[in-house]
C-alpha cells in the first residue's frame, strides 16, 4: 500500500511510518504539516493519507480540513484522520458521507494488527470510526427508540458494523462464526427498517447515518 | 495700612470736616446762599460719592474712579475754608472751580467701570476735556473783573492783575466753554457706548451709572440758559432747577455704583460693603437697646441703680450673636441676593441627599443652577489614576477648554474637584465662594462616591480579565496534555510495539510483557485524556452543545440537553459549562433524580443556563463549595447563578451571563 503521512510530532511520525513499512507498506512522504501534506497528496496520489488532525499553525483542527479536501481533489486517496481526542461532529459527518474515510483516536495505534487492518479496508474504500465515537451514538438517546428492541448481542454487533467492521472482522472480534455475525446484521437492519446489500461499507454509511440522524 | 489708603480716608474726612464748617456756616448765618431747608441735600450730594469713594480705596487704593469721588467734591469743600483769607477769595474760587461741578461725574464716564479708557482715540477727546476745563478754571480763577448781584459789594483780591488782564478775552472763555460742553457730551456718549458694547455682568454694571451721567450735558446747557434768563431778564427761576439737578446727579452717580457694587460685585467689594452694614445696624441697634432699657428701666426705678445697668449690659450681651445673624440673613437677603439665593439652593439639595431623595452627584448641576451658569459643571479629581471624573462617572480624558474659567475646589491643599464656569462670575466671588463653601461637602461626598464607583469598575473588570485568562491558562493546559505528554505517550507505545514485532524468534517469551507495558501505556492515555477534560473538556472547541452533550452521556442517570448552537464568547461557554457540570455532579451525588434537564439558550444577548433535576432538593451554596466558587466566576463575567432547591421539590440552578452577538 502507497501511503503519505502528515503528523507533526517527529517521534511518532518516524515510529508510524516505521510500523506501516514493517508491515510491507510503502510510505511515499512524511510531512509535518496540512500544506506539505495537499503538495505530496497531489504529488504521489497514495492509496492513504494518514493524517493528525491538530497540526501546525494554529493546531485547531487543520488536519480535518485538509481531509475533506484531499476526499473531494483526490477521490482515489482514503483518508485516515488520527486523533488527540474524540470530535465526533466532522468525524460522523465524514464517514457517513462517503466510504475511503477512517477516523480513530491516536492510542489505537497501539493496537497494531487492529489499525493495520482499519487502515487497509480505509484504502479499500471502506470506513472506519473508532469504538468511542460509535459508542457515543448508540449511548445517545434517540427517538422512539427501535434501538431498545435489539437484543444485547445485535447491538454489539452494530457497533461493531458501524465502526466499518467486515462481518469477517466482527466474527473474530466476537468469537463467533460469519453465519452467525450475517444473522445478526439482517436481523438488526429489519428492526432499524434499513436496505440490505451485500456491500459492507455501504450498510457501514446506512448504520451511522442512522444513528446520527435519530440521536436527539 | 498703605499710605494710599491713609490718604483716602483724609480725604474723606477732609471733605466732612469742610463740608460741616460750611453747614456750620449756613446755620450761624455767616453766609445764605442757600436756603436751610437745602441743606440736607447737600450733605448727602457730597457725601455720598465720598463714602463710595472710601468703600472701594479701602479694597482697591488704586482705583481711578476712587480718587474721582473722593477728589471731585473735595474740591469744591475746600473752598469753604478760603474764608480765613476773606470773603473775596471764596468768590474768586467759586467762579473758577464750578466746571467740577459736571467734570467729576463725566470723568467717571470716561472710565467707568475698569479705569481704562474705552480705546486709544478717546485719548484726545479727555485731552479737549482737561484742557477746556483746566483753560477755563485757570483764566476764571485770575479773572480780575468785580464781583455783581449780590455780591458786588465784596472786592475782587486779584483785581488789576497784569496776567488777569492780559487773559481776559471774551470769545477764548466761549470757545473753552463749548470745549466743555463737548466733552460732557463725549462722556455721556462714551459710557452709552460702553453699555452697548458690553454684555452679562457688566451691562448690569453699566447700566445705572449710563442713564445718571446722560443728564450731566444737558444741566450744563440748563445752567447756561439760567445765567442767560438771569442776566438778560432778570429770572433767576432756572437757578432752582440746576443746582438740585446737579446735586441729584452726584447722588445718582454714586448710588449707580454703590448698585453696581453691591447687587452686581463690581470691585468685588460687596463683602466689605455687607460688613459695614451690618455693624453699623448691629451698633445701632444695641446703642438703642441699651439706651432704651436704661432711661426706661431709670425712669421706672429712679435714679441710675448700677442693677439697671448692669441689666442692660446683660441683655445687649445676650441679644448681640441672635442679633447679628437675623442681621446678616436680613442684609444678605437684601444686598447678595444672588448668593443668598445660590446658598439656599445648595442647602436645600444637602437635605434631599440626606433624606436620600437625591444622589451627591447630582451637585454639578445644583451649583450650575445655583450659579446661574447653565454650562458650569465640576469634575471630580481622582487621585490615584490622577485624572478627572465627570458625574456620571466616565473619566474625562480632556477638560472642554472654550470660554470657560477653572476653579479648583478642595481642602488643606488636597484637590477634590475642579468647576468649569463662565469668567464672567470671576466678578461675583461673592457668589462663586458662597455656593462652593455651602457645597463643599456634597462635592466631596460625591468625589468619594464617583471614585468608588470608578474603582469598582476597575475591579470588576480585572476580576473578568483573571477569569478570562484562567479560562485561556486552561485552554492551553489541555492543549499540553494532548499534544505534549499523550503524544509521547502514542510515540513511547509505538516504539515498543515495532521492538516487540522485530524481537528474536528465541526472545519471543518477552512479547507478553511488551503486551502488558502497551496496555500500561494505553491506560495512562486514557488517564490523561480524563485530565485534561477535567481541565477544559476539548468538546468546547465544537461548542456548548456538542459539550453539554457529551457530558449527559458520561451521566448515570437520563439527562435531557437542550443548547442553541450559536456560538458564545469561549469563556462564557466555558463558565457555562462548567455550571452545568458541578450543577449535574451535585444532582447525581446527592440529589438521586431520575432525569436531569439542561438547557442553554441565548436570549436577548444573554446566555440562560438551566440545571433542573426532580431529586429529594434541598440544596445550598456553601462557603467554598464548587457552586460558590462557580457563583463567583460566573459574577466576573457579568452573571448571575441562583439555586432553588425547596425540600423534596427538585433543584433548579440558574444563570444568566450577558454576552453581546
Amino acid at each position: 500500500m502507497r501511503i503519505v503521512i502528515a503528523e507533526d510530532t517527529v517521534l511518532l511520525r518516524e515510529g508510524l511510518a516505521g510500523l506501516l513499512e514493517d508491515a510491507g507498506h510503502t510510505v511515499l512522504a512524511r510531512v509535518g504539516d496540512a500544506e506539505s501534506l495537499l503538495a505530496v497528496v497531489a504529488e504521489h496520489e497514495p492509496e492513504l493519507a494518514i493524517v493528525d488532525v491538530r497540526m501546525p499553525p494554529t493546531y485547531e483542527d487543520e488536519g480535518m480540513r485538509a481531509a475533506v479536501e484531499i476526499r473531494s481533489e483526490h477521490p482515489a486517496t482514503a483518508v485516515l484522520v488520527l486523533s488527540q481526542h474524540v470530535e465526533s461532529r466532522f468525524a460522523v459527518e465524514l464517514v457517513s458521507a462517503d466510504g475511503g474515510f477512517g477516523y480513530l483516536l491516536k492510542d489505537r495505534v497501539l493496537d497494531v494488527g487492529e489499525f493495520l487492518e482499519a487502515a487497509e479496508r480505509v484504502a479499500g474504500g471502506g470506513s472506519a470510526l473508532d469504538p468511542v465515537v460509535v459508542k457515543e451514538l448508540l449511548v445517545q438517546p434517540h427517538d422512539n427508540d427501535p434501538l431498545a428492541e435489539l437484543t444485547p448481542r445485535e447491538r454489539e454487533v452494530l457497533g461493531l458494523v458501524a465502526e466499518g467492521r467486515t462481518n469477517a472482522g466482527i466474527a473474530k472480534q466476537l468469537w463467533l462464526t460469519e453465519k452467525t455475525v450475517e444473522t445478526h446484521v439482517r436481523s438488526i437492519l429489519g428492526k432499524l427498517a434499513l436496505p440490505h446489500d451485500g456491500e459492507t461499507h455501504r450498510r457501514v454509511l446506512a448504520v451511522v447515518t442512522y444513528l446520527r440522524a435519530s440521536a436527539v | 495700612m498703605s499710605r494710599l489708603r491713609i490718604a483716602a480716608w483724609g480725604a474723606a474726612i477732609a471733605n466732612a470736616l469742610f463740608l460741616a464748617l460750611e453747614v456750620a456756616a449756613l446755620a450761624g448765618g455767616q453766609t445764605d446762599w442757600l436756603p436751610m431747608w437745602f441743606v440736607p441735600f447737600l450733605v448727602a450730594a457730597f457725601l455720598a460719592p465720598s463714602v463710595v469713594g472710601l468703600l472701594i480705596a479701602n479694597r482697591q487704593p488704586r482705583n481711578v474712579i476712587a480718587w474721582i469721588m473722593l477728589l471731585g467734591p473735595l474740591v469744591l469743600t475746600v473752598q469753604t475754608g478760603l474764608i480765613v483769607f476773606g470773603e473775596g477769595w471764596v468768590l474768586q474760587a467759586d467762579r473758577a472751580t464750578w466746571p467740577l461741578l459736571y467734570a467729576w461725574p463725566i470723568a467717571i464716564a470716561f472710565v467707568f467701570p475698569n479705569g481704562r479708557l474705552l480705546s486709544r482715540r478717546w485719548r484726545r477727546v479727555v485731552g479737549l476735556a482737561i484742557f477746556s476745563f483746566a483753560g477755563f478754571t485757570a483764566m476764571a480763577s485770575l479773572d480780575p473783573s468785580p464781583f455783581y448781584g449780590e455780591d458786588a459789594s465784596v472786592s475782587n483780591p486779584l483785581a488789576g492783575n497784569t496776567v488777569g488782564e492780559a487773559l481776559h478775552v471774551g470769545w477764548t472763555a466761549w470757545i473753552l466753554w463749548v470745549g466743555m460742553l463737548a466733552s460732557l457730551f463725549a462722556g455721556a456718549y462714551a459710557i452709552r457706548l460702553r453699555l452697548r458694547r458690553s454684555t452679562g455682568i457688566e451691562r448690569l454694571q453699566t447700566m445705572w451709572l449710563a442713564w445718571a451721567l446722560a443728564l450731566v450735558p444737558i444741566v450744563l446747557v440748563l445752567c447756561f440758559l439760567s445765567g442767560l434768563l438771569g442776566y438778560t431778564l432778570g429770572v433767576t427761576v432756572i437757578d432752582w432747577i440746576v443746582f438740585p439737578m446737579l446735586m441729584g446727579i452726584w447722588v445718582a452717580t454714586a448710588a449707580a455704583i454703590g448698585i453696581a457694587i453691591t447687587r452686581h460685585g463690581l470691585y468685588a467689594i460687596e463683602g466689605l460693603v455687607n460688613r459695614t452694614l451690618v455693624y453699623v445696624a448691629l451698633t445701632a441697634l444695641l446703642v438703642s437697646a441699651y439706651a432704651a432699657i436704661t432711661i426706661g428701666l431709670g425712669v421706672l426705678v429712679g435714679g441710675d441703680s448700677p442693677w439697671v445697668i448692669a441689666l442692660a449690659t446683660l441683655v445687649v450681651a445676650f441679644a448681640f450673636r441672635p442679633l447679628r445673624a437675623r442681621i446678616q440673613d436680613l442684609v444678605n437677603r437684601r444686598y447678595r441676593r444672588a448668593r443668598y439665593e445660590g446658598v439656599r439652593l445648595v442647602r436645600a439639595f444637602e437635605d434631599e441627599v440626606r433624606d436620600g431623595l437625591r444622589a451627591p452627584e447630582e451637585v454639578s448641576a445644583v451649583v450650575a443652577e445655583a450659579l446661574g451658569d447653565q454650562l458650569a459643571a465640576i469634575y471630580f479629581w481622582l487621585p490615584e489614576t490622577e485624572a478627572f471624573a465627570d458625574a456620571s462617572g466616565e473619566i474625562v480624558d480632556e477638560l472642554p477648554r472654550y470660554e470657560r474659567s477653572r476653579r479648583d475646589i478642595g481642602r488643606d491643599d488636597a484637590r477634590t474637584a475642579l468647576l468649569l464656569h463662565d469668567p464672567a462670575l470671576l466678578e461675583r466671588r461673592d457668589l462663586l465662594d458662597g455656593v462652593l463653601a455651602a457645597a463643599a461637602l456634597s462635592i466631596e461626598m460625591a468625589r468619594l462616591r464617583v471614585e468608588v464607583r470608578i474603582q469598582l469598575a476597575e475591579v470588576e473588570a480585572s476580576r473578568t480579565r483573571i477569569v478570562e485568562a484562567g479560562y485561556e491558562e486552561r485552554r492551553r493546559l489541555e492543549r499540553d496534555l494532548h499534544d505534549g505528554a499523550q503524544q509521547r505517550l502514542v510515540s513511547l507505545g509505538v516504539q515498543l510495539r515495532r521492538l516487540q514485532l522485530k524481537l528474536p524468534r528465541e526472545a519471543a517469551v518477552l512479547s507478553p510483557a511488551f503486551d502488558q507495558v502497551v496496555d500500561e501505556v494505553g491506560a495512562a492515555i486514557a488517564d490523561l485524556r480524563q485530565i485534561a477534560a477535567g481541565v477544559r473538556p476539548a468538546r468546547l472547541d465544537d461548542g456548548l452543545l456538542e459539550a453539554l452533550r457529551e457530558l449527559a452521556r458520561s451521566a448515570p442517570v437520563k439527562v435531557e440537553v437542550e443548547a442553541s448552537a450559536e456560538r458564545a464568547p469561549a469563556s462564557v461557554e466555558a463558565a457555562a459549562y462548567f455550571v452545568a457540570c458541578e450543577a449535574l455532579t451535585n444532582a447525581v451525588k446527592h440529589g438521586s433524580p431520575s432525569k436531569v434537564a439542561m438547557r442553554a439558550i441565548r436570549e436577548n444577548g444573554t446566555l440562560h443556563v438551566s440545571v433542573v433535576d426532580d431529586g429529594v432538593g434541598g440544596a445550598v451554596v456553601r462557603r467554598g463549595s464548587g457552586l460558590a466558587g462557580l457563583r463567583d466566576r460566573v459574577g466576573a463575567l457579568g452573571g448571575t447563578l441562583e439555586i432553588v432547591s425547596p425540600r423534596a421539590g427538585g433543584t433548579r440552578v440558574e444563570v444568566v451571563i450577558p454576552c453581546e452577538s
